[in-house]
C-alpha cells in the first residue's frame, strides 16, 4: 500500500476524498484522451467511448469517499473501465444489437474486411504506407483479436502498462497476460507482416 | 508465420510467448539469455522477431481519439451536478459525522441508564443508613426517655427548661 501512495494520481484522488475538486478536475483531464482512445479501439465508436468514459468518471466520483488506495491509480481506473464496457457489451449482445467486434472464436480467423481493403487498394504495401489505408487495415487486424486481446494490446501499447499491471486491470496472472499477447501479437504479425516488408 | 530464410527449428509455444516477452522487457534474466542464445543460431527466430517488432511498431499509426472541449466541460458540469443532488450520506464529512453521533449516543445512553438505575434504587430499596439519620435525635436522647415515666413528664421538664441545663458527667 506504501508504494502505491507515491503515485502522484493517488494522491490526487486521496485529495478528491477529501473533498478537493480540483484534485478530481485534475485527473479527469489526466485520464480522458486515454480512456476515450481505449474505448474507441474495444467499441468502434467514438460517441459510446465518450460516454462510457463519462460513466467511468461518475463512478469514480461517486465511489471517492470509500476510496482505498490498493493499486496504481491507472490500474484501478481502467479496472473500473473493463467492467464497464464488459457490461456494455453484454447489454448490447442482451438487445441483440449489431455486434461491434467478431466473436472471441473468429479471433484467429480471417477477416474479409482486411483483404477487401488490400485488394481494394491496388497498391503495393510499401505504397500505402502512412496512408489512411493503412490505418483502416490495422485497425481490421486489431478487430481480428478477441476482446481479450485487444485490450491488452491496448493497455500493452498505448498505456505501456506491464504485464503485471495488465493483469491486475484484467483480473489475470502475469503468466495469463503473457501468453495473451504473444497470441495477440502473432495474430497482428500474420495480418500484418505483408506491409513491413 | 514467418515463410522465408532457412527452417531451421520451430520454435516451441513457450518460447515464442518468450520470444513477445523478451521484445516487452518482461523475461526475467535466465529466459532472456536463452532467447539470445536462440536468436544467435536461429534465422527463422531472428525472422519472427523481426516481424513481430515491425508489426507491433506499425499500430503507431493507429489515429489515438481525445476528448473534445465540449466532452471535458460536460462531464465537470455533470460532476457538480452530482455534488448538489448527491445525498447527505454521500458527503465526505458524513461518515466521520455519523461515528461520532454513535459514540455520542452510546455515552448518552450509559449515562441515562446510570441516572435511572440510581433513582430506581434510591427510591425503592430501603436505605439503613437513612433511618439511622432520621431516628438520630430519638437515638441521641435514649437515656432520657429511658428515665421518664411517661411523657407528660417530659413535657412538664421541657417547660421547665431542664433541657437546657448542661448534663452531669
Amino acid at each position: 500500500m506504501q508504494a502505491y501512495l507515491r503515485d502522484p494520481h493517488v494522491q490526487l484522488m486521496l485529495r478528491a476524498k477529501d473533498g478537493d475538486e480540483s484534485a478530481f478536475t485534475d485527473l479527469v483531464m489526466a485520464y480522458q484522451d486515454r480512456l476515450i482512445a481505449v474505448f474507441t479501439h474495444i467499441l468502434g465508436d467514438q460517441d459510446a467511448a465518450q460516454d462510457l468514459t463519462q460513466d467511468v468518471f461518475l463512478r469514480v466520483y461517486r465511489a471517492r469517499n470509500g476510496y482505498q488506495p490498493t493499486a496504481k491509480f491507472s490500474t484501478w481506473l481502467f479496472r473500473i473501465a473493463n467492467n464497464l464496457a464488459s457490461n456494455s457489451r453484454r447489454m448490447k449482445s442482451r438487445r441483440k444489437e449489431v455486434p461491434l467486434e467478431p466473436k472471441e472464436s473468429d479471433s484467429t480467423a480471417a477477416r474479409p474486411g482486411l483483404h477487401v481493403v488490400a485488394e481494394k487498394s491496388g497498391l503495393m504495401p510499401s505504397r500505402i504506407a502512412a496512408s489512411a489505408e493503412l490505418r483502416e487495415v490495422i485497425r481490421g487486424a486489431l478487430e481480428t483479436l478477441n476482446e481479450r486481446q485487444k485490450l491488452a494490446v491496448l493497455l500493452n501499447k498505448f498505456e505501456e502498462m506491464s504485464y503485471e499491471d495488465i493483469g491486475e486491470t484484467m483480473e489475470l496472472s502475469s503468466a495469463a497476460v503473457k501468453s495473451l499477447l504473444a497470441r495477440a501479437r502473432e495474430v497482428l504479425r500474420d495480418k500484418l507482416e505483408q506491409y513491413v516488408r | 508465420m514467418s515463410t522465408d530464410g532457412p527452417k531451421i527449428q520451430r520454435l516451441s509455444a513457450e518460447q515464442r510467448d518468450n520470444l513477445v516477452a523478451y521484445l516487452d522487457g518482461e523475461l526475467d534474466e535466465p529466459n532472456a539469455q536463452e532467447i539470445e542464445r536462440i536468436l544467435a543460431r536461429n534465422p527463422v527466430a531472428r525472422n519472427d522477431v523481426e516481424m513481430l517488432m515491425r508489426t507491433w511498431e506499425l499500430l503507431d499509426n493507429l489515429p489515438r481519439a481525445a476528448a473534445t472541449e465540449e466532452f471535458t466541460q460536460k462531464t465537470l458540469s455533470t460532476l457538480k451536478a452530482i455534488d448538489v443532488t448527491e445525498p447527505i450520506t454521500e458527503k465526505p464529512w458524513f461518515d466521520k459525522v455519523r461515528r461520532g453521533a454513535i459514540v455520542a449516543g452510546w455515552l448518552g445512553g450509559l449515562a441515562l441508564s446510570a441516572l435511572l438505575g440510581f433513582l430506581v434504587t434510591n427510591q425503592f430499596i430501603p436505605n439503613e443508613t437513612r433511618q439511622l439519620v432520621n431516628d438520630l435525635p430519638v437515638i441521641e436522647n435514649l437515656h432520657k426517655y429511658v428515665e421518664a415515666d411517661n411523657i407528660t413528664f417530659l413535657e412538664q421538664l421541657r417547660l421547665g427548661g431542664d433541657f437546657n441545663q448542661p448534663r452531669d458527667r
